[in-house]
């Protein structure tokens, strides 16, 4: 039995099959929110919501059939990225209640949450490890383990937070991350972003081995499987990140009009 | 500790600026092609095979005489099957793609032979569609299983085995996973599985000596 999804040599079908890690890790999500809700308070309906969609994520992202077919397309495996580094982890942030922020700002965010949150440090090591989780020599190591797999997850999930926090927890405070930075934050991962995008969209010759040599799904080449994958990186990161540039000016705006 | 400095700056701007510096994002940056290297990548024979002295049908059931049809060309022999999950589809895939890649004057000078060892299930219309997903050029070969063996027998591979049907008549078939390239010097060289686009693409100049 598979516990996290991994590049298998068998050719795919629909049969479904579980993946044990990545339930032991919605459970874990799921325990800790309820314990953080008990020690904190609830919250509104919106942070309920925000946590359901955010596990939501995790799961499409992690579970069968997307995390399987993660092991043998590489444009399903940038949507996963999409789902666990840019969709669940603002969604987690905002949906924890906030009297758990009130009590880590209270009691001060340990040393090394401030370094790794701080704007700037959060955008270099969100685009350090998306860089490196793109990088075929890697991908194609990782990708054939479920540990290596696992290891790429992880540091979707990890960088996504910490790109995610500076935009969306209130703790640590950093009143001079106004609104005109936070949307030149975002603009700037629209760009730097680009990268992955350029040379999985425009590579004359499919780069990652793991997915070349995976056992081939019906309708669609290697070479379009890694163009789709860069399209999808280039658009969803597009629609993500402009969504959160419009949530920052809206909010920006109405606070200049209040 | 660094710390950003707040600055009044007006969203419209902002806004304005961030749109003009999208639009002026960079659109393609085309990653340039390795050096190439002397060395092949694939295992070429110190004793070069003849070319296997073979009739067999193609797909239009016109006799194809590998001998005759291939002279001087560099020619790329597999045996496989079109219910292949994984080797076949993988390895038809890439060597199409490193032909499209390398151009017209390189695929004219080339040939692929795909023999099926799956004559029950292969019929010459199925081959066909199946090799044109690919390459309407590759050319499809069919023979009885005794005639494909004999073939395989002479190039030193083993002869495929039909595995026993599962509850739904489907079967797989094991067949050898390397692609064989007769070169037009005379040299032959063995890809196994694993072989990449971007492997062909090194080696076909080379074996074409260009």
């Amino acid at each position: 039995m598979q516990w996290w999804c991994s590049v298998r040599a068998v050719a795919w079908d629909w049969t479904w099959r579980p993946f044990l890690g990545v339930w032991v890790l919605l459970a874990l999500l799921v325990a800790g929110y309820v314990r953080l809700r008990r020690c904190h308070g609830v919250g509104t309906r919106g942070h309920t919501a925000a946590f359901a969609a955010a596990a939501l994520a995790f799961w499409l992202g992690l579970d069968w059939p997307l995390g399987a077919l993660a092991g043998y397309l590489a444009s399903v495996h940038m949507l996963q990225f999409m789902l666990i580094s840019l969709v669940a982890p603002p969604l987690l942030l905002y949906s924890i209640p906030p009297g758990a922020w009130a009590r880590l700002a209270a009691s001060g965010p340990p040393a090394w949450l401030r370094f790794v949150t701080h704007p700037l440090i959060a955008l270099v090591l969100f685009n350090l490890i998306v860089f490196l989780t793109h990088w075929p020599t890697l991908v194609d190591a990782l990708m054939v383990s479920q540990p290596g797999s696992f290891l790429i997850n992880a540091s979707w999930i990890a960088a996504g937070l910490v790109f995610w926090w500076p935009l969306v927890a209130p703790a640590p405070a950093r009143p001079g991350f106004g609104p005109g930075l936070k949307m030149a934050y975002l603009f700037a991962a629209t760009v730097t972003t680009s990268a992955p995008f350029l040379y999985l969209v425009f590579s004359a010759l499919p780069m990652y081995s793991a997915y070349e040599l995976a056992p081939p799904i019906e309708g669609i080449t290697k070479r379009e499987d890694q163009q789709v994958a860069g399209l999808l990186m280039k658009l969803g990161g597009a629609v993500v990140f402009w969504t959160g540039i419009a949530v920052v000016f809206w909010r920006w705006h109405r606070a200049e009009e209040a | 500790m660094i710390r950003f400095q707040r600055r009044p700056v007006r969203p419209a701007l902002t806004a304005a600026a961030l749109l003009l510096a999208a639009a002026c994002a960079p659109a393609s940056d085309e990653p340039a092609a390795g050096a190439p290297a002397d060395s092949l990548r694939g295992l070429a024979l110190p004793e070069p095979l003849a070319k296997p002295r073979m009739v067999l049908a193609d797909t239009d059931g016109e006799p194809f005489d590998l001998r005759a049809e291939t002279e001087g060309r560099l020619t790329f022999l597999f045996f496989g099957y079109t219910h292949c999950p994984d080797v076949c589809p993988v390895h038809m895939g890439s060597l199409a793609a490193a032909l499209d890649h390398l151009g017209r004057e390189t695929r004219a000078a080339t040939t692929v032979v795909f023999v099926t060892t799956d004559p029950a299930r292969d019929t010459p219309e199925r081959i066909r569609e199946w090799l044109d997903r690919w390459d309407r050029d590759f050319v499809g070969l069919r023979g009885t299983v005794e005639e494909v063996g004999a073939i395989q027998d002479s190039l030193r591979m083993p002869r495929s085995v039909t595995e026993a049907p599962d509850a739904d008549g489907d079967y797989l078939v094991g067949h050898a996973a390397q692609v064989v390239a007769f070169a037009p010097d005379g040299r032959t060289v063995f890809y196994p599985f694993g072989i990449r686009t971007e492997d062909w693409v090194h080696d076909i100049p080379l074996l074409l000596d260009r």
